[in-house]
């Protein structure tokens, strides 16, 4: 590599890498100084140390882990069942998707909306009196439960956030079967594969690259959860639906503050980079493939 | 004699996910389209007697809640953002995959940051936006939309860069072009797909970001993503379900008819970043 193109090269990077150090790294600088300060609007320039004391606070705090028990929680239980029902949708519905490929675009749709207008979509469509839910509950039950009451409150979101984004899984399971070439499949059959076996022993192998990526990018989405949430529940039922990203939130404009806010930030920075770090061990024990 | 009764299981599966999966927008399309007194008493899906009226009531409150601001707010912010992203990713890109310079880090850095959850920034992101005078404009909420987008657009480019023929370039090198006249003239015009497919998703993205929405406007900037929120409260005591309902509708509409138009470069970005990053 002659030095000149060297040269060109980080001059090419240069307006990105300075973009990114003006609003990841600076705000990551203030993260670390605020985590470790008693901080609050009237010294935001000249933030007093104080030691660890925000990440006692954060870790002492039940509503910190009962935030991170809810989006760990949230974040498994949404990402299995969406690779659960896209993947069989994508394996039952690729012979229509096979002639008319378009189809599959009624069901990205859900994609396409704003994570928070779905969530006040919702409030529209669950509300006791004009809602269609409770509407055809009653018409056909005689009874519906108080969706955003204590009780019911997590089934409803994750019923929420599963149909909004099982298209996502349904969209790259679909292409890695699709992918699968039909000799492979003729070549199973000839041995005798058919039916489940084909699936189970060809196809679904083929697939857990696929599956192992699709559970991953949607757990990282859904234990992050916020915009829907916010809209739908807010701080409400009794607590019980405080994410992590409503925790941080909360700390910082509704309680104001911020060495906590900070902290708790920074935990959810490091648990990220835990994920990372098995994801990556995950996925790069599996490149051979 | 089975091939068929499966097929038409598989429409009917197939009917059942649309109407289920798009239950939200369906219901909320059918509320905005009944009378105010009809929604009262008819919670059902079907409409005893369309009307438009409540979306001339959305925009006849303009005076308090401007339908218009909001969705220019979004459209101004979410076009910056994704033209932004764009054009710092892709010389980026073009450098990481041509002299091989920040692919160690740079790359890595954007894979990684689409798993790190951007509240862990926004705070410190407040705070600076309140200093420089950021907060409430909608350049400063296209600097953050820039910030979603780059990890997807540049993990896309990186990849697309990198499948291009090198002999164009290099025949464009020896007629004596420079680095940033064969970005302009060769390289742009090949990737045109990849520009176009990506700038789509990074403005749907952009037009549908909610949290930065939330905290980093108060009125001037505030996108539709959060905008449509005031509505509920438009009438001072109860909800108006048929104005708020229409105020759904249009803020998304974009999002929606794009991805419908565009559907295939869309799922093809999807996988593609699901699967390069």
């Amino acid at each position: 590599m002659p030095r000149t193109s060297r040269f060109e090269g980080r001059l090419l990077i240069a307006p990105l890498t300075a973009f990114l150090i003006a609003l990841l790294g600076f705000p990551l600088v203030l993260d670390i100084i605020y985590s470790i300060s008693r901080v609050g609007f009237e010294n935001i320039r000249a933030p007093e140390p104080i030691g660890l004391s925000n990440y006692a606070k954060a870790i002492a705090d039940p509503e910190f882990w009962a935030a991170a028990w809810f989006s760990l929680r949230f974040g498994l239980i949404v990402s299995v069942i969406q690779v659960v029902a896209g993947l069989g949708l994508a394996v039952f519905l690729a012979p229509l998707f096979a002639k008319r490929p378009w189809l599959i675009a009624l069901l990205m749709l859900p994609m396409m909306v704003a994570p928070a207008l779905v969530g006040l979509m919702y409030r529209l469509i669950l509300h006791e009196f004009v809602g269609a839910v409770p509407y055809y509950l009653l018409e056909w039950y005689g009874d519906f439960p108080a969706f955003l009451g204590r009780d019911w409150a997590f089934t409803t979101l994750v019923v929420v956030e599963t149909l909004q984004w099982t298209p996502f899984a349904l969209l790259i399971l679909h292409s890695s079967y699709a992918a699968i070439s039909p000799d492979v499949r003729e070549a199973a059959a000839l041995d005798g594969a058919r039916g489940r076996r084909l699936f189970l022993n060809i196809d679904l192998p083929l697939m857990m690259p696929a599956i192992g990526i699709t559970f991953f990018i949607r757990f990282i989405d859904s234990f992050r959860v916020f915009d829907n949430l916010y809209t739908l529940v807010g701080p409400g039922a009794g607590g019980s639906t405080t994410s992590m990203s409503i925790y941080i939130y909360q700390a910082f404009f509704k309680v104001g503050d911020i060495g906590l806010a900070v902290a708790a930030s920074m935990l959810l920075l490091v648990a990220s980079f835990v994920v990372l770090w098995v994801i990556n061990g995950l996925t790069a024990r599996k490149a051979p493939l | 004699m089975r091939k068929p009764l499966v097929n038409a299981l598989r429409w009917l599966v197939f009917i059942a996910a649309v109407v289920i999966l798009n239950f939200p927008v369906i219901a909320t399309l059918v509320t905005s389209l009944k009378s105010e007194a009809e929604i009262m008493t008819n919670a059902s899906l079907f409409i005893e007697a369309p009307t438009l009226d409540n979306y001339a009531a959305v925009f006849a409150m303009a005076d308090r809640f401007d339908i218009l601001h909001f969705l220019t707010n979004s459209l101004v912010a979410s076009l910056i953002g994704s033209v932004l992203a764009i054009a710092l990713a892709f010389p980026a890109a073009y450098a990481m995959a041509r002299f091989g310079v920040g692919r160690s880090w740079l790359l890595p850095l954007a894979v990684n940051l689409r798993a790190v959850p951007l509240i862990i920034f926004a705070i410190p992101i407040y705070l600076m936006y309140q200093q420089v005078g950021l907060l409430d404009t909608r350049f400063g909420l296209a600097l953050i939309l820039c910030l979603v987008n780059v990890p997807l657009v540049l993990v896309l480019f990186a990849s697309s860069i990198a499948d291009l023929p090198l002999e164009i370039e290099e025949a464009g090198r020896v007629d004596g072009a420079g680095t940033l006249r064969l970005l302009v003239y060769v390289v742009a015009p090949m990737s045109l797909n990849v520009v176009a497919a990506s700038s789509v998703l990074a403005f749907i993205y952009s037009w549908n970001e909610f949290l930065f929405g939330l905290m980093l406007t108060t009125n001037s900037a505030t996108p539709v993503s959060v905008g449509a929120s005031f509505f509920f409260a438009a009438s001072g005591g109860g909800v108006r379900w048929g104005v708020a309902a229409a105020v759904m509708i249009l803020a998304t509409l974009p999002p929606l008819i794009l991805g419908l138009l565009m559907y295939r470069q869309i799922g093809r970005s999807m996988t593609a970043g699901a699967v390069k990053g």
